[in-house]
Protein backbone atom coordinates (compact mmCIF):
# COMPACT_ATOMS: atom_id res chain seq x y z
CA UNK A 1 0.00 0.00 0.00
CA UNK A 2 3.00 2.38 0.77
CA UNK A 3 3.96 3.20 -2.58
CA UNK A 4 6.71 5.00 -3.97
CA UNK A 5 6.37 9.00 -4.33
CA UNK A 6 4.91 9.62 -7.82
CA UNK A 7 7.97 11.74 -9.98
CA UNK A 8 7.30 15.31 -11.94
CA UNK A 9 6.75 15.22 -15.47
CA UNK A 10 9.97 17.63 -16.79
CA UNK A 11 10.04 19.15 -19.19
CA UNK A 12 13.11 19.44 -21.83
CA UNK A 13 12.84 20.05 -25.37
CA UNK A 14 14.18 17.06 -27.59
CA UNK A 15 17.53 18.16 -28.58
CA UNK A 16 18.31 18.02 -24.95
CA UNK A 17 16.68 15.12 -24.35
CA UNK A 18 18.16 13.28 -27.16
CA UNK A 19 21.45 14.16 -25.68
CA UNK A 20 20.75 12.50 -22.35
CA UNK A 21 22.75 9.51 -22.31
CA UNK A 22 23.83 9.04 -18.59
CA UNK A 23 21.63 6.60 -16.68
CA UNK A 24 21.33 7.24 -12.81
CA UNK A 25 20.20 3.64 -10.93
CA UNK A 26 20.12 3.26 -7.12
CA UNK A 27 20.91 -0.12 -6.04
CA UNK A 28 18.01 -0.12 -3.68
CA UNK A 29 15.62 -2.55 -5.30
CA UNK A 30 12.42 -1.14 -6.74
CA UNK A 31 13.84 2.47 -6.71
CA UNK A 32 13.08 4.68 -9.95
CA UNK A 33 15.88 4.87 -12.49
CA UNK A 34 16.36 8.17 -13.67
CA UNK A 35 17.88 9.74 -17.30
CA UNK A 36 20.51 12.95 -16.28
CA UNK A 37 19.84 15.36 -18.52
CA UNK A 38 23.08 17.79 -19.92
CA UNK A 39 21.69 20.62 -17.57
CA UNK A 40 21.32 19.02 -14.69
CA UNK A 41 18.13 17.65 -13.91
CA UNK A 42 17.26 14.13 -13.33
CA UNK A 43 14.13 12.78 -14.88
CA UNK A 44 11.94 9.49 -14.71
CA UNK A 45 8.59 10.98 -16.92
CA UNK A 46 8.47 13.81 -19.22
CA UNK A 47 5.84 15.83 -20.75
CA UNK A 48 5.59 16.58 -23.94
CA UNK A 49 3.43 18.35 -26.68
CA UNK A 50 4.47 18.13 -30.11
CA UNK A 51 3.74 17.16 -33.56
CA UNK A 52 3.34 12.99 -34.03
CA UNK A 53 5.28 12.39 -37.53
CA UNK A 54 4.44 9.60 -37.74
CA UNK A 55 3.06 5.52 -35.73
CA UNK A 56 4.58 2.63 -37.44
CA UNK A 57 3.83 -1.19 -35.82
CA UNK A 58 7.51 -2.50 -35.21
CA UNK A 59 6.78 -5.76 -36.98
CA UNK A 60 3.27 -6.41 -37.87
CA UNK A 61 0.76 -7.77 -36.18
CA UNK A 62 2.66 -6.82 -32.84
CA UNK A 63 0.22 -4.07 -31.87
CA UNK A 64 4.02 -2.34 -30.44
CA UNK A 65 4.13 0.88 -32.26
CA UNK A 66 6.87 3.48 -33.03
CA UNK A 67 6.13 6.75 -32.66
CA UNK A 68 7.83 10.03 -33.66
CA UNK A 69 7.13 13.20 -31.99
CA UNK A 70 8.91 16.64 -33.43
CA UNK A 71 8.95 19.50 -30.89
CA UNK A 72 10.75 22.91 -32.51
CA UNK A 73 14.61 21.72 -31.78
CA UNK A 74 14.20 18.02 -32.65
CA UNK A 75 12.16 14.55 -33.04
CA UNK A 76 11.28 12.10 -30.11
CA UNK A 77 11.17 8.71 -30.05
CA UNK A 78 8.60 6.64 -28.17
CA UNK A 79 7.04 2.73 -27.49
CA UNK A 80 3.42 2.09 -27.18
CA UNK A 81 2.46 -1.23 -27.00
CA UNK A 82 -0.57 -3.39 -25.03
CA UNK A 83 0.86 -2.30 -21.65
CA UNK A 84 0.03 1.15 -22.05
CA UNK A 85 -3.58 0.57 -22.81
CA UNK A 86 -4.93 4.07 -22.39
CA UNK A 87 -1.98 5.50 -24.35
CA UNK A 88 -2.79 2.77 -27.17
CA UNK A 89 -6.09 3.24 -27.01
CA UNK A 90 -5.99 7.06 -27.85
CA UNK A 91 -2.59 7.09 -30.20
CA UNK A 92 -5.03 4.30 -32.63
CA UNK A 93 -7.40 7.02 -33.21
CA UNK A 94 -5.13 9.28 -33.60
CA UNK A 95 -4.02 10.21 -37.83
CA UNK A 96 -0.42 11.59 -38.15
CA UNK A 97 0.43 14.64 -38.25
CA UNK A 98 -1.28 15.81 -35.82
CA UNK A 99 -0.16 17.89 -32.26
CA UNK A 100 -0.34 15.65 -29.31
CA UNK A 101 0.67 16.28 -25.76
CA UNK A 102 2.43 12.87 -24.12
CA UNK A 103 3.03 12.14 -20.69
CA UNK A 104 5.52 9.74 -20.64
CA UNK A 105 8.09 7.38 -18.89
CA UNK A 106 11.56 7.59 -19.76
CA UNK A 107 13.35 5.13 -21.21
CA UNK A 108 17.15 4.28 -21.40
CA UNK A 109 18.67 1.32 -23.54
CA UNK A 110 22.64 0.63 -23.81
CA UNK A 111 23.54 -0.52 -26.91
CA UNK A 112 26.67 -1.70 -27.77
CA UNK A 113 28.12 1.57 -29.21
CA UNK A 114 25.68 4.39 -27.69
CA UNK A 115 22.76 4.44 -25.53
CA UNK A 116 19.57 5.62 -26.27
CA UNK A 117 16.85 7.44 -24.75
CA UNK A 118 12.95 6.82 -25.59
CA UNK A 119 9.78 7.19 -24.45
CA UNK A 120 7.42 5.35 -23.24
CA UNK A 121 3.55 7.40 -23.21
CA UNK A 122 1.28 6.47 -20.25
CA UNK A 123 -0.60 8.89 -21.24
CA UNK A 124 -1.71 10.89 -24.86
CA UNK A 125 -3.84 13.54 -25.63
CA UNK A 126 -4.89 15.18 -28.59
CA UNK A 127 -4.64 19.19 -28.17
CA UNK A 128 -4.38 22.26 -29.73
CA UNK A 129 -2.23 25.17 -30.73
CA UNK A 130 -2.25 27.30 -27.76
CA UNK A 131 -0.96 23.57 -25.59
CA UNK A 132 1.96 23.73 -27.76
CA UNK A 133 2.70 27.15 -27.42
CA UNK A 134 2.62 27.06 -23.58
CA UNK A 135 4.66 23.79 -23.66
CA UNK A 136 7.44 25.62 -25.76
CA UNK A 137 7.29 28.44 -23.61
CA UNK A 138 7.74 26.61 -20.26
CA UNK A 139 9.68 24.49 -21.27
CA UNK A 140 12.32 27.09 -22.58
CA UNK A 141 11.65 29.25 -19.18
CA UNK A 142 12.60 25.63 -17.54
CA UNK A 143 15.36 25.36 -19.73
CA UNK A 144 16.75 28.53 -19.12
CA UNK A 145 16.47 28.11 -15.57
CA UNK A 146 18.59 24.88 -15.17
CA UNK A 147 21.13 26.53 -17.80
CA UNK A 148 21.41 29.21 -14.73
CA UNK A 149 21.72 26.57 -11.93
CA UNK A 150 24.33 25.16 -14.32
CA UNK A 151 26.31 28.01 -14.11
CA UNK A 152 26.14 28.61 -10.39
CA UNK A 153 27.66 24.94 -10.20
CA UNK A 154 25.80 24.05 -6.60
CA UNK A 155 23.66 21.23 -6.38
CA UNK A 156 24.40 17.73 -6.67
CA UNK A 157 23.15 16.63 -10.20
CA UNK A 158 24.28 19.58 -11.52
CA UNK A 159 27.91 18.88 -10.86
CA UNK A 160 27.20 15.65 -11.90
CA UNK A 161 25.98 16.79 -15.26
CA UNK A 162 29.15 18.98 -15.60
CA UNK A 163 31.25 16.10 -14.74
CA UNK A 164 29.42 13.88 -17.31
CA UNK A 165 28.81 15.69 -20.19
CA UNK A 166 30.90 19.25 -19.95
CA UNK A 167 28.17 20.67 -21.73
CA UNK A 168 28.06 23.73 -24.11
CA UNK A 169 25.95 26.07 -22.14
CA UNK A 170 26.05 28.38 -25.24
CA UNK A 171 24.19 25.59 -27.40
CA UNK A 172 21.54 24.93 -25.22
CA UNK A 173 20.66 28.56 -24.71
CA UNK A 174 20.63 29.37 -28.12
CA UNK A 175 17.81 26.15 -29.09
CA UNK A 176 15.72 27.75 -26.28
CA UNK A 177 15.74 30.95 -28.15
CA UNK A 178 15.18 29.31 -31.50
CA UNK A 179 12.18 27.61 -30.06
CA UNK A 180 10.67 30.40 -28.40
CA UNK A 181 11.36 32.32 -31.50
CA UNK A 182 9.24 29.79 -33.64
CA UNK A 183 6.46 30.48 -31.12
CA UNK A 184 6.44 34.14 -31.47
CA UNK A 185 6.39 34.12 -35.04
CA UNK A 186 3.57 31.93 -35.01
CA UNK A 187 5.30 29.25 -37.02
CA UNK A 188 7.02 25.84 -35.80
CA UNK A 189 8.69 24.42 -38.20
CA UNK A 190 9.86 20.88 -37.93
CA UNK A 191 13.25 20.52 -38.21
CA UNK A 192 15.39 16.79 -38.65
CA UNK A 193 18.29 16.21 -36.57
CA UNK A 194 20.73 14.84 -38.94
CA UNK A 195 23.07 13.26 -36.71
CA UNK A 196 20.36 11.62 -35.38
CA UNK A 197 19.64 9.00 -38.11
CA UNK A 198 18.24 6.32 -37.40
CA UNK A 199 20.88 3.64 -36.88
CA UNK A 200 18.60 0.29 -37.39
CA UNK A 201 20.63 -2.24 -35.49
CA UNK A 202 20.30 -0.98 -32.23
CA UNK A 203 16.76 0.26 -32.79
CA UNK A 204 15.90 -3.37 -33.63
CA UNK A 205 18.40 -4.39 -30.42
CA UNK A 206 16.08 -2.08 -28.44
CA UNK A 207 12.83 -2.99 -30.06
CA UNK A 208 13.22 -6.45 -29.11
CA UNK A 209 14.33 -5.61 -25.60
CA UNK A 210 11.04 -3.59 -25.59
CA UNK A 211 8.31 -6.23 -26.93
CA UNK A 212 9.64 -8.78 -24.00
CA UNK A 213 9.27 -6.40 -21.15
CA UNK A 214 6.65 -6.81 -18.87
CA UNK A 215 7.65 -4.45 -16.88
CA UNK A 216 4.60 -2.19 -14.87
CA UNK A 217 5.78 0.02 -12.61
CA UNK A 218 4.38 0.89 -9.61
CA UNK A 219 3.89 4.50 -8.39
CA UNK A 220 2.10 6.17 -5.85
CA UNK A 221 -1.15 7.47 -6.36
CA UNK A 222 -1.63 8.99 -3.20
CA UNK A 223 -5.30 9.36 -3.62
CA UNK A 224 -6.20 5.94 -4.92
CA UNK A 225 -4.47 4.90 -1.94
CA UNK A 226 -6.20 6.45 0.06
CA UNK A 227 -9.61 6.70 -1.61
CA UNK A 228 -8.95 3.03 -2.78
CA UNK A 229 -12.71 1.81 -4.34
CA UNK B 1 14.14 -0.52 18.58
CA UNK B 2 14.13 3.44 17.97
CA UNK B 3 10.46 3.09 17.70
CA UNK B 4 10.39 1.13 21.11
CA UNK B 5 12.57 3.53 22.87
CA UNK B 6 10.32 6.55 21.73
CA UNK B 7 6.99 5.18 22.61
CA UNK B 8 8.23 4.06 26.21
CA UNK B 9 9.64 7.88 26.83
CA UNK B 10 6.01 8.89 25.52
CA UNK B 11 3.98 6.54 28.27
CA UNK B 12 6.35 6.99 31.10
CA UNK B 13 6.04 10.52 30.42
CA UNK B 14 2.34 10.77 30.39
CA UNK B 15 2.13 9.00 33.40
CA UNK B 16 5.30 11.11 35.28
CA UNK B 17 3.26 14.26 34.35
CA UNK B 18 0.44 12.42 36.31
CA UNK B 19 2.44 11.98 39.40
CA UNK B 20 2.93 8.45 38.89
CA UNK B 21 6.25 6.32 38.72
CA UNK B 22 6.48 3.51 36.15
CA UNK B 23 9.20 0.86 35.22
CA UNK B 24 10.00 2.19 31.73
CA UNK B 25 12.00 -1.28 31.62
CA UNK B 26 8.98 -3.21 31.99
CA UNK B 27 7.04 -0.91 29.26
CA UNK B 28 9.58 -1.14 27.04
CA UNK B 29 9.59 -5.09 27.15
CA UNK B 30 5.68 -5.06 26.99
CA UNK B 31 6.08 -2.62 23.87
CA UNK B 32 8.66 -5.03 22.35
CA UNK B 33 6.50 -8.62 22.80
CA UNK B 34 3.31 -6.51 21.31
CA UNK B 35 4.72 -5.07 18.18
CA UNK B 36 7.62 -7.72 17.23
CA UNK B 37 6.36 -10.80 18.23
CA UNK B 38 2.61 -10.06 17.98
CA UNK B 39 3.04 -7.44 15.56
CA UNK B 40 0.52 -5.36 16.81
CA UNK B 41 0.06 -1.48 15.66
CA UNK B 42 2.08 0.87 17.50
CA UNK B 43 -0.88 3.03 18.27
CA UNK B 44 -2.26 -0.24 19.78
CA UNK B 45 0.27 -1.02 21.70
CA UNK B 46 0.48 1.73 23.66
CA UNK B 47 -2.81 1.98 24.62
CA UNK B 48 -3.03 -1.84 25.79
CA UNK B 49 0.35 -0.56 27.87
CA UNK B 50 -1.70 1.77 29.31
CA UNK B 51 -3.96 0.10 30.04
CA UNK B 52 -2.49 -2.53 31.91
CA UNK B 53 -0.23 0.15 33.66
CA UNK B 54 -3.55 2.05 34.68
CA UNK B 55 -4.94 -1.31 35.88
CA UNK B 56 -2.09 -1.96 38.04
CA UNK B 57 -1.79 1.21 39.46
CA UNK B 58 -5.57 1.30 40.05
CA UNK B 59 -5.94 4.64 38.55
CA UNK B 60 -8.57 5.21 35.95
CA UNK B 61 -8.39 7.37 33.10
CA UNK B 62 -9.41 10.88 34.54
CA UNK B 63 -6.33 10.93 37.17
CA UNK B 64 -3.84 10.61 33.91
CA UNK B 65 -2.40 13.29 31.98
CA UNK B 66 -5.43 12.92 29.36
CA UNK B 67 -4.17 16.09 27.53
CA UNK B 68 -1.40 15.72 25.37
CA UNK B 69 0.05 19.00 24.30
CA UNK B 70 -2.08 21.33 22.34
CA UNK B 71 -0.07 21.63 19.06
CA UNK B 72 -0.34 23.63 15.70
CA UNK B 73 0.24 21.64 12.30
CA UNK B 74 3.12 23.02 11.41
CA UNK B 75 4.46 21.79 13.99
CA UNK B 76 3.29 18.03 13.38
CA UNK B 77 6.78 16.17 12.64
CA UNK B 78 7.22 13.19 13.62
CA UNK B 79 5.42 10.09 13.80
CA UNK B 80 4.45 8.36 16.81
CA UNK B 81 3.43 11.37 19.34
CA UNK B 82 0.68 12.07 21.14
CA UNK B 83 -0.59 15.76 20.38
CA UNK B 84 -4.06 17.42 20.50
CA UNK B 85 -4.77 19.78 17.50
CA UNK B 86 -7.07 22.16 17.05
CA UNK B 87 -8.57 22.44 13.35
CA UNK B 88 -11.16 22.69 10.37
CA UNK B 89 -12.10 19.76 8.65
CA UNK B 90 -11.56 20.73 5.28
CA UNK B 91 -12.33 17.78 2.67
CA UNK B 92 -13.38 14.33 3.30
CA UNK B 93 -13.00 12.08 1.12
CA UNK B 94 -13.76 8.42 0.43
CA UNK B 95 -12.54 5.96 3.26
CA UNK B 96 -11.03 2.59 1.40
CA UNK B 97 -11.67 0.14 4.12
CA UNK B 98 -14.43 -0.87 6.20
CA UNK B 99 -11.18 -0.31 9.14
CA UNK B 100 -11.69 3.68 8.48
CA UNK B 101 -14.71 5.76 9.80
CA UNK B 102 -13.55 8.69 8.15
CA UNK B 103 -10.46 10.13 6.30
CA UNK B 104 -10.06 13.89 4.90
CA UNK B 105 -7.50 16.49 5.60
CA UNK B 106 -8.00 19.37 8.44
CA UNK B 107 -6.26 22.51 9.03
CA UNK B 108 -5.33 24.99 11.02
CA UNK B 109 -3.50 28.39 10.42
CA UNK B 110 -0.06 27.11 9.95
CA UNK B 111 -0.77 23.87 7.34
CA UNK B 112 -3.25 21.25 6.27
CA UNK B 113 -2.66 17.54 7.17
CA UNK B 114 -4.73 14.45 6.62
CA UNK B 115 -6.76 12.68 9.37
CA UNK B 116 -7.76 9.09 9.24
CA UNK B 117 -10.42 8.06 12.05
CA UNK B 118 -10.65 4.31 12.59
CA UNK B 119 -13.86 2.50 12.68
CA UNK B 120 -12.85 1.50 16.14
CA UNK B 121 -12.69 4.60 17.46
CA UNK B 122 -16.21 4.72 17.46
CA UNK B 123 -16.66 8.52 17.16
CA UNK B 124 -18.79 10.62 15.77
CA UNK B 125 -18.44 11.66 12.79
CA UNK B 126 -16.99 15.22 11.78
CA UNK B 127 -18.21 17.71 9.11
CA UNK B 128 -16.89 19.66 6.21
CA UNK B 129 -16.55 23.50 7.43
CA UNK B 130 -16.42 22.84 11.01
CA UNK B 131 -14.22 22.82 13.65
CA UNK B 132 -12.94 21.19 16.11
CA UNK B 133 -10.42 19.98 19.46
CA UNK B 134 -9.08 16.63 17.87
CA UNK B 135 -7.95 15.18 21.29
CA UNK B 136 -5.08 12.86 22.19
CA UNK B 137 -4.75 11.64 18.03
CA UNK B 138 -1.82 10.51 17.24
CA UNK B 139 0.91 11.25 14.97
CA UNK B 140 1.66 9.25 11.67
CA UNK B 141 3.52 8.99 8.58
CA UNK B 142 2.13 7.30 5.72
CA UNK B 143 4.08 7.21 2.41
CA UNK B 144 6.53 9.82 3.78
CA UNK B 145 4.14 12.26 4.93
CA UNK B 146 2.54 13.04 8.37
CA UNK B 147 -1.16 12.29 9.33
CA UNK B 148 -3.09 11.89 12.23
CA UNK B 149 -5.14 8.88 13.64
CA UNK B 150 -7.95 9.11 15.82
CA UNK B 151 -8.23 6.03 17.67
CA UNK B 152 -10.15 4.76 20.78
CA UNK B 153 -8.34 7.01 23.36
CA UNK B 154 -8.78 10.36 21.55
CA UNK B 155 -12.22 12.69 21.17
CA UNK B 156 -13.02 15.14 19.22
CA UNK B 157 -15.45 17.79 20.43
CA UNK B 158 -17.09 20.69 18.07
CA UNK B 159 -16.06 24.14 19.19
CA UNK B 160 -17.62 27.66 18.53
CA UNK B 161 -14.33 28.99 17.30
CA UNK B 162 -13.83 29.08 13.16
CA UNK B 163 -10.22 27.93 13.06
CA UNK B 164 -8.50 29.98 10.40
CA UNK B 165 -6.48 27.95 7.80
CA UNK B 166 -3.36 28.81 6.10
CA UNK B 167 -3.93 32.58 4.55
CA UNK B 168 -1.34 32.24 1.43
CA UNK B 169 -3.39 30.88 -1.64
CA UNK B 170 -1.30 29.34 -3.89
CA UNK B 171 -1.85 29.48 -7.56
CA UNK B 172 -0.61 27.13 -9.90
CA UNK B 173 -0.29 26.51 -13.69
CA UNK B 174 0.36 23.19 -14.96
CA UNK B 175 -0.51 20.36 -16.90
CA UNK B 176 -3.27 17.98 -16.44
CA UNK B 177 -1.38 14.91 -16.43
CA UNK B 178 -3.07 11.97 -15.35
CA UNK B 179 -6.87 11.01 -14.40
CA UNK B 180 -7.68 8.17 -11.97
CA UNK B 181 -9.78 5.46 -13.27
CA UNK B 182 -12.45 6.24 -11.12
CA UNK B 183 -13.36 9.48 -12.01
CA UNK B 184 -16.24 10.62 -14.18
CA UNK B 185 -19.43 9.86 -13.35
CA UNK B 186 -19.88 8.15 -10.06
CA UNK B 187 -21.99 6.48 -7.77
CA UNK B 188 -22.06 7.57 -3.78
CA UNK B 189 -23.92 5.97 -1.26
CA UNK B 190 -27.02 7.72 0.24
CA UNK B 191 -26.09 7.26 3.69
CA UNK B 192 -22.64 7.96 4.23
CA UNK B 193 -21.85 9.94 0.69
CA UNK B 194 -18.94 7.31 0.44
CA UNK B 195 -18.02 6.24 -3.39
CA UNK B 196 -20.04 2.75 -3.89
CA UNK B 197 -18.73 -0.02 -6.39
CA UNK B 198 -20.73 -2.11 -8.59
CA UNK B 199 -23.60 -0.17 -5.97
CA UNK B 200 -22.00 -1.84 -3.13
CA UNK B 201 -20.77 0.79 -0.20
CA UNK B 202 -17.94 -0.16 1.30
CA UNK B 203 -19.25 0.46 4.86
CA UNK B 204 -23.33 -0.36 3.95
CA UNK B 205 -22.79 -2.73 1.48
CA UNK B 206 -25.42 -3.18 -1.09
CA UNK B 207 -27.85 0.01 -0.64
CA UNK B 208 -29.12 2.91 -2.63
CA UNK B 209 -26.79 5.46 -4.32
CA UNK B 210 -27.24 8.78 -6.32
CA UNK B 211 -25.15 9.97 -9.29
CA UNK B 212 -22.24 12.25 -8.73
CA UNK B 213 -19.74 13.58 -11.15
CA UNK B 214 -15.59 14.00 -9.95
CA UNK B 215 -12.21 14.35 -11.28
CA UNK B 216 -9.49 12.97 -9.32
CA UNK B 217 -6.44 14.43 -11.12
CA UNK B 218 -2.73 15.16 -11.24
CA UNK B 219 -1.71 19.34 -12.30
CA UNK B 220 2.01 19.30 -13.26
CA UNK B 221 4.00 22.29 -13.44
CA UNK B 222 7.31 20.32 -14.35
CA UNK B 223 8.64 21.25 -10.96
CA UNK B 224 6.03 20.11 -8.24
CA UNK B 225 2.57 17.83 -9.02
CA UNK B 226 -0.45 18.82 -6.88
CA UNK B 227 -2.88 16.25 -6.15
CA UNK B 228 -6.65 18.03 -6.94
CA UNK B 229 -9.86 17.07 -7.01
CA UNK B 230 -12.29 18.88 -9.33
CA UNK B 231 -16.24 18.48 -8.26
CA UNK B 232 -19.59 18.58 -10.59
CA UNK B 233 -18.70 22.86 -10.87
CA UNK B 234 -15.57 22.91 -11.92
CA UNK B 235 -16.40 20.30 -14.20
CA UNK B 236 -19.56 21.40 -15.09
CA UNK B 237 -17.60 25.21 -16.13
CA UNK B 238 -14.91 23.68 -17.65
CA UNK B 239 -16.26 21.59 -20.43
CA UNK B 240 -20.11 22.45 -20.02
CA UNK B 241 -20.53 18.96 -18.15
CA UNK B 242 -22.52 18.53 -15.37
CA UNK B 243 -24.33 15.59 -13.97
CA UNK B 244 -27.36 15.71 -16.62
CA UNK B 245 -25.53 16.10 -19.58
CA UNK B 246 -23.18 13.06 -18.20
CA UNK B 247 -26.04 11.31 -17.94
CA UNK B 248 -27.34 11.63 -21.27
CA UNK B 249 -23.86 10.89 -22.86
CA UNK B 250 -24.09 7.37 -20.50
CA UNK B 251 -27.35 6.72 -21.66
CA UNK B 252 -26.51 7.33 -25.35
CA UNK B 253 -23.07 5.47 -25.27
CA UNK B 254 -24.95 2.64 -23.11
CA UNK B 255 -22.21 3.10 -20.30
CA UNK B 256 -20.59 5.24 -17.77
CA UNK B 257 -17.30 4.81 -18.64
CA UNK B 258 -18.16 6.85 -21.72
CA UNK B 259 -18.25 10.03 -19.78
CA UNK B 260 -14.88 9.72 -18.44
CA UNK B 261 -13.47 8.89 -21.84
CA UNK B 262 -15.68 12.47 -22.96
CA UNK B 263 -13.97 14.41 -19.81
CA UNK B 264 -10.37 12.62 -20.87
CA UNK B 265 -10.53 13.86 -24.62
CA UNK B 266 -11.32 17.62 -23.12
CA UNK B 267 -9.01 17.58 -19.92
CA UNK B 268 -6.21 15.34 -20.36
CA UNK B 269 -2.75 17.04 -21.81
CA UNK B 270 -4.16 20.55 -21.26
CA UNK B 271 -2.95 23.63 -19.46
CA UNK B 272 -4.85 24.92 -16.44
CA UNK B 273 -4.71 27.46 -13.64
CA UNK B 274 -6.06 26.09 -10.47
CA UNK B 275 -6.18 28.47 -7.39
CA UNK B 276 -6.83 26.87 -3.79
CA UNK B 277 -4.64 26.25 -0.51
CA UNK B 278 -2.15 23.93 -0.72
CA UNK B 279 -1.81 20.94 1.86
CA UNK B 280 1.37 18.81 1.57
CA UNK B 281 0.62 17.41 -1.85
CA UNK B 282 -3.08 18.46 -2.14
CA UNK B 283 -4.28 21.35 -3.58
CA UNK B 284 -7.46 22.17 -2.44
CA UNK B 285 -8.87 23.70 -5.79
CA UNK B 286 -11.70 26.40 -5.35
CA UNK B 287 -10.81 28.14 -8.64
CA UNK B 288 -10.19 26.21 -11.92
CA UNK B 289 -9.73 27.70 -15.78
CA UNK B 290 -8.17 26.78 -18.97
CA UNK B 291 -4.68 28.71 -19.17
CA UNK B 292 -5.33 32.00 -21.28
CA UNK B 293 -2.45 33.54 -21.84
CA UNK B 294 -0.60 35.95 -24.67
CA UNK B 295 1.93 33.46 -25.34
CA UNK B 296 3.86 36.08 -27.82
CA UNK B 297 4.35 38.31 -24.80
CA UNK B 298 5.49 35.93 -22.36
CA UNK B 299 7.77 34.22 -24.79
CA UNK B 300 9.29 37.36 -25.82
CA UNK B 301 9.96 37.97 -22.25
CA UNK B 302 12.07 35.31 -22.29
CA UNK B 303 13.91 36.05 -25.06
ZN1 LIG C 1 -22.53 4.01 2.90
Amino acid sequence: MNGRKREVARRLFAYEFNRSAHKIESAEERSPTYILTPTGVRCNRVFVVGVLLDREETKPDTNFWRIRLSDPTGVFTGYVGRFQPDALETLLEVEPPELIAVVAKVRHFEGETRSFVSLRPENIAVVDSDVRDYWVYETARLTLERIKAMESKEEEDVLLAWQVYNPDLEEYRSVVKQALQTVIEGAVEVRGEKEEDKEEKWEEEEEKQLEEEFEFEEEEWDLSDILGE
Amino acid sequence: MGGIDKLTEQIVKRFRDSGFDVDAKEISKRLNLLIYEFKVPESEAVRTVTNYLMKELDIDREQLAAESPLVRIADVTTPGKWVSLKAKVIQLWDATSPNISQVGLIGDETGIIKFVTWAKAEKEEVKEGKSYLFKNVVTDSFGGRMQVNVNRNSQIVEIEEDVQLPPRELEVVGALIAIQQNSGLIRRCKLCNRTMTKDICPLHGKTEGYDDLRIKGIIDDGKNFYEVILNEDNIRELTGIGLKEARKIAEEKLERSAVLAELKNRLLGRYFRVAGMRGERYLIVREVEFLKQDIRQIAGELL
